[in-house]
């Protein structure tokens, strides 16, 4: 009885290292460890997403240049200072037809790098809705220039003015 | 999305007022759906009255209400899709009335047209408008 436990003692409290210590490091507070071994040498970057770790973490950090980046940031972030206001009136300048481009923000879709705003204007007597994509490479600039009257309007999106012409030409003309 | 019975105005200065699709041309895809640049054959539901002496000119083609002609969807109230996502839509469908050689049978166009029109090589309607979007 006494040697059985001194056997489980012995094993337990043994003062010799066991077996498979490891190419890696001791551990420092006690001789008697077991440190697995180390893992295989690091893999680069550049495998990992071969291998489809972390893939879209990666897609949405570089698919688009550090400067769209910003820009999403600056006006999308729901944080930033700048960010885009439905109700405002903003101009966009585009490289492709038109290249200019105004109206009231009636919508913000927030999708990350698929997000996109619509802008709303009557020319011509016909009303004309345009989206545009943040990331898109022929969105040049985005200018606010008016933010919403009294400092905001009360709907994320403002597809009721579609149907009343009256509150369009208001937002236009600009009452503060 | 342009199809049959469906109404456009029209924007140039041929005489019609509105008009009623009957077909679309050469659209074996999108269900027979006409869009922005598509040609239609439509029938003139509405026009404006033609006074006699514009009917004895021989210059001036003007046509009457009944009267199957051609023509060339320029705006539309479905978003069309551009290459690079951007997506247009206007609030009413409107054509511009050709003859059978695609030449435009009216000399102004007043109204906005969408620029998807010079993509499908109408950019001579493009050139015209007062406003393109």
């Amino acid at each position: 009885m006494a040697s059985a436990t001194r056997h489980i003692f012995k094993r337990l409290f043994s003062n010799t290292a066991r077996s498979a210590t490891p190419e890696g490091a001791a551990y420092p507070f006690s001789k008697t460890a077991l440190t697995p071994p180390a893992p295989k040498a690091a893999e680069t970057e550049v495998e990992r997403l071969r291998q489809g770790k972390r893939l879209m973490e990666f897609v949405h950090k570089t698919l688009s240049p550090p400067e769209k980046q910003a820009l999403l940031q600056k006006y999308f972030s729901r944080r930033s200072k700048d960010v885009l206001q439905p109700g405002s009136i903003v101009t966009v300048l585009q490289d492709q037809a038109p290249t200019q481009f105004t109206g009231v923000l009636i919508a913000i879709r927030r999708r990350g790098q698929a997000t996109s705003f619509r802008l709303r204007n009557i020319l011509q007597r016909t009303g004309v809705e345009m989206q545009f994509f943040a990331n898109s490479p022929s969105l040049k600039e985005i200018k606010v220039v008016r933010p919403p009257p009294k400092g905001r309007m009360r709907r994320a999106k403002l597809f009721y003015l579609r149907d009343a012409p009256d509150k369009m030409s208001a937002l236009a003309g600009g009452r503060k | 999305m342009i199809g049959l019975k469906s109404t456009l105005n029209v924007i140039d200065n041929s005489g019609a007022l509105l008009v009623e699709c009957v077909n679309v041309l050469k659209n074996k895809v999108n269900n027979g759906h006409g869009s922005v640049g598509d040609e239609i054959v439509c029938v003139v539901k509405r026009a404006r009255p033609i006074s006699a002496a514009t009917q004895a000119s021989v210059n001036a083609v003007k046509v009457r209400k009944g009267d199957v002609r051609r023509a060339v969807i320029v705006r539309t109230r479905k978003q069309v899709r551009r290459p690079d996502g951007t997506m247009v839509r206007f609030d009413d469908n409107a054509a511009v009335l050709l003859n059978n050689k695609r030449e435009m049978l009216g000399t102004r166009i007043g109204g906005i047209v969408s620029s998807d029109l010079r993509l499908k090589g109408w950019s001579k309607i493009v050139s015209i408008a007062p406003r393109v979007a």
